[in-house]
């Protein structure tokens, strides 16, 4: 039953940051039906970005207005970043074939990827440990302080995004590019614009877990974008991707699901059971758990 | 065009490619072989993602199963890889049916995500060490290559012409493969298997069959690639090396010329600027966004089962 509890803390934590990465995939998906395949190097970059605004640009050391700038700063950096993505990458191809666009978003995980290596080199670095490793025990299960943070920081987030995308008019107008991009532009909505907003708010929420991923498992390395990229594209996919509780709900089981692969089975399996459980779900209900919208036959 | 291109195209390349090994030293006949063992698996991608247009990026698992029985039957069975040749074409072949069928209603970015997925398992099943054949982590190696009896200080370059032999062996499949009912039914479900259903192709079918000749082409690329390192090692069929090829077919275009260009640019050019390697990716990247910019369509695209331009109506 511990280890049961354990795992479902565990799980929940890894799970609320796949979710937010997987809502950055799961909205430009929704709206332009293009993989962003370089999402998870923007994640992997801001966890680099998070560590240099932590050493370099506030000092070193941590309070709380330093954790809270390390995040500001981060991700200030990683939105521009994926605004000058889009603008370079993606929006000359939005005629082209999709397998083009494919491509293009390949290419621009590659130099991401690599500037990445270029700024900090390939070895693994350390993220410093901005939160005080403060520890709970509540009846044999232990939990952290950072635990408790990521969970609480990604609900609030994936919160408001809900929020923004059900009841404000921009987000009404995302729903509707994303559902009819030609009919949206009819009814006077600016696609650009709110294309280049999703990746906005998509980066900003990877930038939020990319510094979670440095805080939570601390080694760091420059390739590690497409490990948690394609857990995050996965977590998309279960949810039913284009759909943003999907994300979230997917995000979540998917870090249950791989703490209990962890906890019970094995750790050199987790990766297969992930991808068996994927290729399970696209047979068995291939517009995920939430999906519901059936125009496309998939 | 294409014709003169066949006739003295072909011809040339092989010229040049089979008196290739007496100007390159050691590493560069590596380079070469590797180059033309490649260009047989972006081929035998290009049957599945270019010609039937289904988006699967998993080949290197298919090139992994040949490369891995060999290996197995040479190492644990002590089979002469000659003699694996059969099985390494015949058991990727039937992995790509039975992995092919449950999925191949899957459209697009689906099928793209669902062959990662099985890409990602076998890796992980070959690092896992499965059933005790795989050798873990660092592989297979120790393997006993390819020999012909009486070649002396000739058998350095068997591993070369052996590939080159393949890739002819290839070429000529995939000739007749375009002129057969069969290539053509692929070129219509590319186009709208929609239509193509409704004028009796049974499209079901001529999927799962491209995905098993894909495979097959694959596999026996496999038994090459063992034979030139004498090993196999799980990262060289890596999902990595499936985008490596995915990129390839759609860099280069999906016709013969292209994925010959898609595989010296992919992957001769980073060879050649070893020297800057830290910076050769990062400007890689860029390159690739570009060219899909300004030749969405790849490099030198196919040109077979268009509409001659004479008969589209302008505007």
């Amino acid at each position: 039953m511990d280890t049961f509890l354990q795992q479902l803390v565990n799980g929940l934590t890894i799970g609320s940051m796949f979710a937010l990465i997987a809502l950055g995939y799961t909205m430009v998906y929704g709206v332009m039906k293009l993989i962003n395949f370089a999402h998870g190097d923007l994640v992997a970059g801001s966890a680099f970005v998070g560590l240099f605004a932590f050493s370099q640009l506030l000092g070193g050391k941590t309070s709380v207005f330093v954790v809270v700038g390390v995040f500001l700063i981060t991700i200030v950096i990683i939105s521009l970043l994926g605004l000058v993505l889009e603008r370079l990458a993606y929006r000359p191809l939005r005629t082209a074939p999709r397998l083009s666009a494919v491509v293009s978003a390949l290419g621009a995980s590659m130099v991401i990827q690599n500037g990445i290596m270029l700024l900090w080199g390939p070895q693994m670095h350390i993220f410093p440990e901005l939160i005080p490793s403060v520890i709970w025990n509540v009846g044999g299960i232990v939990i952290s302080l950072m635990q408790v943070l990521i969970m609480v920081l990604s609900t609030v987030l994936m919160a408001g995004l809900y929020f923004f995308i059900e009841k404000t008019k921009v987000g009404t107008a995302i729903r509707a590019s994303a559902i009819d991009q030609d009919a949206a532009r009819l009814m006077g909505i600016n696609v650009d614009t709110i294309i280049a907003t999703i990746f906005l708010i998509g980066s900003a929420l990877g930038a939020v877990g990319g510094v979670f991923i440095g805080l939570y498992y601390r080694g760091i390395t420059f390739n590690m974008g497409w490990q948690y990229g394609l857990y995050a594209f996965v977590a998309a996919i279960i949810g039913g991707i284009g759909n943003i509780p999907g994300a979230m709900l997917g995000g979540i089981l998917l870090g249950l699901f791989n703490a209990f692969i962890a906890g019970y089975v094995s750790s050199t399996w987790a990766n297969a059971f992930t991808f068996i459980l994927l290729i399970v779900i696209l047979i068995v209900r291939p517009t995920g758990i939430l999906g519901e919208r059936v125009a496309e036959k998939v | 065009m294409m014709k003169k291109l066949q006739q003295i195209g072909y011809p040339l390349f092989f010229i040049v490619m089979a008196l290739l090994p007496a100007v390159l030293n050691s590493r560069w006949l590596a380079v070469a072989t590797t180059f033309v063992i490649f260009t047989i698996v972006a081929l035998s991608q290009d049957v599945v993602l270019g010609k039937a247009g289904m988006f699967n990026m998993g080949q290197a698992m298919f090139f992994g199963l040949g490369a891995y029985t060999s290996a197995i039957l040479n190492a644990h069975f002590g089979w002469p890889l000659l003699a694996t040749l059969p099985l390494a074409i015949l058991i990727p072949a039937i992995f790509g049916i039975l992995l092919a069928g449950p999925i191949i209603h899957l459209r697009g970015d689906y099928l793209l995500v669902a062959t990662i997925g099985f890409n990602i398992v076998f890796v992980q099943a070959l690092q896992n060490n499965l059933g005790g054949l795989t050798g873990g982590p660092n592989g297979i190696f120790g393997l006993q290559m390819l020999s012909i009896p009486g070649m002396g200080s000739f058998q350095d370059f068997t591993p070369y012409y052996s590939a080159l032999i393949v890739l002819l062996f290839t070429l000529f499949i995939l000739r007749n493969l375009d002129n057969s009912k069969a290539g053509r039914a692929l070129q219509y479900l590319r186009e709208d298997d929609l239509a193509a259903g409704s004028i009796g192709i049974n499209t079901r079918i001529y999927k799962i069959y491209s995905f098993a000749l894909g495979a097959g082409i694959a596999g026996m690329a496999g038994t090459i690639y063992a034979n030139q390192y004498s090993a196999v090692s799980p990262e060289a069929f890596d999902f990595i090396q499936s985008v490596l090829f995915f990129t390839i077919v759609i860099v280069g275009g999906s016709s013969v010329p292209g994925i010959i260009i898609g595989v010296f640019v992919m992957f001769v050019l980073p060879e050649i600027f070893r020297d800057f390697s830290t910076w050769r990716y990062f400007i890689f990247g860029f390159a690739m966004i570009f060219t899909m910019i300004l030749r969405p369509r790849g490099i030198w695209p196919a040109k077979f089962g268009r509409i001659p331009k004479a008969f589209i109506k302008k505007g």
